[in-house]
């Protein structure tokens, strides 16, 4: 136990591989955003703005968290699922808002604007390895194992897919389901679960006609190029001349108001296109850095709940980069996930920074496998 | 209880399995990226390359008629273009129905044009600058204007046939078809690349495809002979109420067309308005019986044949009878002319003094001439739609029809194949390929094409010429044709009255069409005009009053304009066979 005393440096490498993304980031927001800015908000800065000012509070953010015991979260985890449905239920107060669309995802408190289910994914990790690494826990069995922290989970999906916001809901109940998985929910739990998801699944996709077009037309997008097929088509028209080496930083002519959202959820396309098929995979290998470190702090971390929590913190970060790219190249339907670190996004980037603060705090205790067995 | 907690290497291991599916997953997408970025690169950029580039069509301004002088006949003046980018238009059912009412469209039709999958549309083409300025005070988004240019005759309806006119982009009558391939606007193409809402990419680069350029026409026309032959046509319309009156007057000595116009005409600038019978240059396109201006045909062939001479007659007891059919002579009433020469009987009309010249040539002689003055085939003038006129198979012509043939009918021919015959007949016999363009210029003033008088063959000899030349003189003078005599000049032709045939095949008892070609001056002929006047309605009804006025009015304002100084008549003028 006193190993957690002995803090050393946090792991660098990790460190700069997010200080990097998030460079890539800030350049490509703004090469992504500033015709459409110029244009929507007559200011082509509009967007770097925030998400530099996101940024700033984000690394002050992660600093504090890195010099934070992780330890003490998991006496606050159930102060954390609580103040996470606190901020989910406030939605449907006066204080939510769809920023003009029709999607209620923001709280907004005076010159601050959250969105509380970006929140939500970090919440549920916490609360979920503090959950599964209680000693008094029954892995084995479904009721006393891992059913309290999916009953909350199934909770919060339900809020935030009211909103609506099912591809955030998905990655709130993906935050759950990573730590529970890793905590070692037996295969025949996981096999009946998944089996019992499949009818709301299927429910929930037919009863919004928009979801049965996104599968659609991912099946073959070009059967309704103005309609939901568009997205995908305008992502390969971005990806495809984007070619070996792209067209050079600034120059997407995708991002004219082609793609949508390009600063946000189809700014991988906008990469593809001025970076080209180079610059795209240089960015996934940067991730794969940074889930590499992440894996490694897991597998090192002094205790379980160390463990748990960087596991679902790094592959949750992993899934989302995963369906992101999956999406932008049109291998899977259009889920409305974004870029971690890069996509532009106030609460996306700091919650995200705030968990990598986790990360690295965690870091600074990690041991060799040899003491860890040890210590087992 | 313990045994039952999470373990460290349960989570060990399942942490290892993700990482490794992570690592595999990401390794798929690069090869999806692969597939995207570098196999399927080209074609996708292809489709992307449609996309953003937008082509709109170049084009160069439309080729100019001119007179020979050089006079505007056709040219351009500025209009606009209203268009639409739908990408632009955020209301367009509000536009449609603010735009249709100034334009003069329906608001559907609009609506229609401006929700268009398209970059650009073209809502109304060629509006007037009032129209454009009205349009551009609503200062509506996305509605664009081009500038284009229209068509514009100056003369209004002057050689209205003769030019044709021109729909939204290319000649569709007259010399504007004919030369299209010279006057037509180039299309050259501007590809651009543009946003999502159709607007240009300021710094990225365009590519031209320039247009090839337009030429324009020198026409071998006389615009104020044209004018005075108009101005004359006009009045006899007003005067005699033709269905049609029409001249055409060529230059003897090149074949080059002075002027040429039918009436009724029409205003090319609004030519839907007009009967398209309106629109074709009639002495071109309109084949009919001759009438007795065909005899100086049958008169060519007896001289060149010398059978014509001095002393060939004809007793004419006011008829005659081929295969027992009577043939009359207009003097049947008072018994005929009597005794009567060759010569005379020109001057005379004398149609029985024809039938028996024409039985003395033979029918093989006589339609060997009738075609080598180009009668049964089209001239070649460079005007669309000609006629070629019929005349019999000579294989299956009996002597009855080289009796009517021999005075003009029972077969039809063209105006102009009349005026190039009569021109072979007073140039010493060439007969010439008429005319109507006589330079074409291109941009710089250059001529890419220059038209030299062409000779098709020569018909008669020029002892032939010289005496036919006389003849014509003497109808002119002593003949039917003295109504069409100029003051001061010496003039020579030919006057007809022909039948008409009704849509029964008979002949309309009360339908003639009065012709008359003659040619001034006589010693050395600068125009021959040929004039005719169809189914006249009110006034008097015969050459004398019509075709004869008309013909001496035209060819008296036309000396006058082109300066031929009046010939003196010496004394014994009159009497042609002194001379």
């Amino acid at each position: 136990m006193d190993n957690l005393k002995t803090a050393r440096e946090s792991d660098n490498t990790l460190l700069l591989a997010v200080l990097i993304l998030l460079a890539i980031g800030l350049i490509m927001v703004f090469s992504a955003s500033f015709v459409v800015a110029g244009e929507n908000h007559g200011d082509p800065y509009h967007f770097l703005k925030r998400q530099a000012m996101w940024v700033a509070l984000g690394l002050l953010a992660m600093y504090l968290f890195s010099r934070i015991q992780y330890k003490k979260l998991k006496k606050l985890s159930l102060l954390i699922i609580l103040l996470n449905f606190i901020l989910l239920g406030l939605i449907f107060t006066g204080f939510g808002s769809g920023l003009g669309t029709e999607a209620k995802r923001w709280l907004v408190f005076g010159p601050v604007i959250v969105q509380p289910s970006e929140f939500s994914k970090l919440a549920f990790i916490i609360f979920t390895a503090a959950y599964m690494s209680s000693r008094s826990l029954n892995i084995k069995n479904f009721w006393t194992g891992s059913f309290i922290p999916l009953v909350l989970v199934c909770g919060a999906f339900y809020m935030i897919n009211l909103q609506p916001d099912l591809g955030t809901a998905i990655v709130v109940l993906a935050s759950c389901a990573l730590v529970i998985i890793f905590a070692g929910m037996p295969f025949s739990q996981m096999a009946g679960l998944s089996l019992l998801c499949l009818p709301p699944l299927a429910y929930f996709t037919i009863k919004e006609e928009y979801r049965m077009q996104r599968i659609f037309t991912y099946i073959d997008p070009w059967t309704e190029p103005t309609g939901s097929g568009y997205q995908i088509i305008q992502s390969l028209y971005a990806l495809g001349p984007g070619h070996l080496f792209g067209a050079g930083l600034g120059r997407s002519t995708q991002k004219l108001f082609y793609l949508p959202e390009p600063h946000n959820d189809f700014i991988f396309a906008v990469i593809g296109e001025e970076l080209g098929f180079v610059g795209a995979v240089v960015i996934l290998l940067l991730y794969l850095v940074l889930v590499w470190r992440g894996f490694l702090v897991a597998q090192k971390a002094p205790d379980l709940f160390g463990s748990l929590l960087a596991g679902g913190i790094t592959f949750i970060i992993a899934a989302q980069v995963l369906i992101n790219v999956a999406v932008v190249t049109g291998t899977i339907p259009v889920t409305g996930i974004n870029l971690p670190f890069i996509s532009a996004g106030g609460s996306s980037v700091f919650f995200t920074l705030i968990s990598i603060g986790i990360l690295l705090n965690i870091s600074r205790y990690t041991q060799e496998k040899k003491t860890l067995k040890e210590f087992k | 209880m313990a045994d039952f907690a999470v373990s460290r290497s349960t989570v060990r291991t399942r942490l290892i399995a993700v990482f490794i599916l992570t690592v595999l997953f990401t390794l798929l997408l690069i090869g999806r990226l692969a597939w995207i970025q570098i196999v399927r690169a080209d074609e996708l950029y292809e489709q992307a390359w449609e996309q953003w580039n937008h082509i709109i069509p170049v084009q160069t301004a439309r080729g100019s008629i001119y007179d020979r002088h050089g006079r505007l006949l056709a040219g351009n003046t500025s209009a606009h273009t209203v268009a639409a980018i739908p990408l632009q238009i955020e209301d367009p059912l509000a536009i449609s129905e603010t735009l249709a009412p100034v334009l003069e469209m329906e608001p559907s039709a609009v609506y229609d044009l401006i929700t268009m999958d398209r970059s650009a549309v073209y809502i109304k083409r060629k509006v007037s600058t009032e129209v454009a300025e009205k349009v551009r005070e609503l200062g509506l988004s996305g509605i664009i204007f081009f500038n284009e240019e229209r068509r514009y005759y100056p003369g209004g309806n002057l050689a209205s046939q003769m030019l044709g006119f021109v729909g939204m982009d290319q000649g569709w009558a007259g010399l504007e078809i004919y030369y299209e391939d010279y006057l037509g606007s180039g299309f050259g193409t501007m590809v651009y690349p543009a946003d999502r809402k159709g607007r240009q990419l300021p710094h990225d680069f365009h590519r031209y495809t320039l247009p090839q350029e337009s030429y324009n026409l020198y026409l071998s026309v006389d615009e104020t002979i044209q004018h005075i032959l108009e101005k004359e046509l006009a009045r006899v319309m007003e005067q005699s109420a033709p269905k049609q009156a029409m001249a055409i007057a060529v230059d003897p000595n090149t074949g080059a067309v002075l002027a040429a116009a039918s009436k009724p005409d029409f205003n090319p600038e609004e030519y839907d308005i007009y009967d398209p019978e309106s629109w074709s240059l009639a002495p071109v396109t309109s084949s009919f019986e001759p009438g007795s201006t065909m005899k100086m045909v049958t008169v060519a062939a007896m001289i060149e044949e010398g059978l014509f001479e001095p002393a060939g007659r004809h007793y004419c007891k006011g008829y005659t009878s081929v295969n027992g059919i009577k043939i009359n002579c207009w003097t049947v009433d008072r018994g005929g002319h009597g005794d009567i020469s060759f010569y005379q009987s020109v001057g005379a009309s004398c149609n029985p003094a024809f039938v028996e010249m024409s039985s003395l040539l033979g029918k093989e002689k006589f339609f060997q001439y009738l075609k080598a003055f180009g009668f049964g085939s089209i001239t070649g003038i460079d005007y669309p739609g000609e006629a070629s006129g019929l005349i019999f198979d000579p294989e299956a012509v009996g002597a009855l029809e080289l009796a009517t043939s021999s005075f003009g009918q029972g077969i039809s021919v063209t105006p102009i194949q009349q005026v190039m015959a009569v021109t072979a007949m007073i140039n010493g016999g060439y007969l010439l390929q008429p005319y109507l363009v006589d330079e074409i210029l291109n941009e710089d003033g250059e001529a890419v094409y220059k038209r030299e008088p062409q000779v098709v063959r020569q018909v008669i000899s020029k002892e032939t010429s010289l005496e036919l030349i006389d003849l014509m003189e003497s109808v002119i003078l002593n003949g039917t044709g003295y109504a069409a005599a100029v003051e001061g000049y010496r003039v020579a032709g030919k006057t007809g009255t022909a039948e008409k045939i009704g849509t029964d095949g008979a002949y309309l008892t009360d339908q003639f069409v009065y012709s008359l070609v003659g040619f001034a001056p006589l010693d050395n002929p600068r125009i021959v005009l040929y004039v005719a006047v169809d189914g006249v309605t009110r006034g008097p009804r015969l050459g004398v009053h019509t075709s004869a006025p008309l013909f001496r009015n035209i060819m008296e304002d036309t000396l006058n304009y082109l300066q031929v100084s009046p010939t003196e008549l010496q004394p014994g003028q009159d009497n042609p066979e002194a001379d």
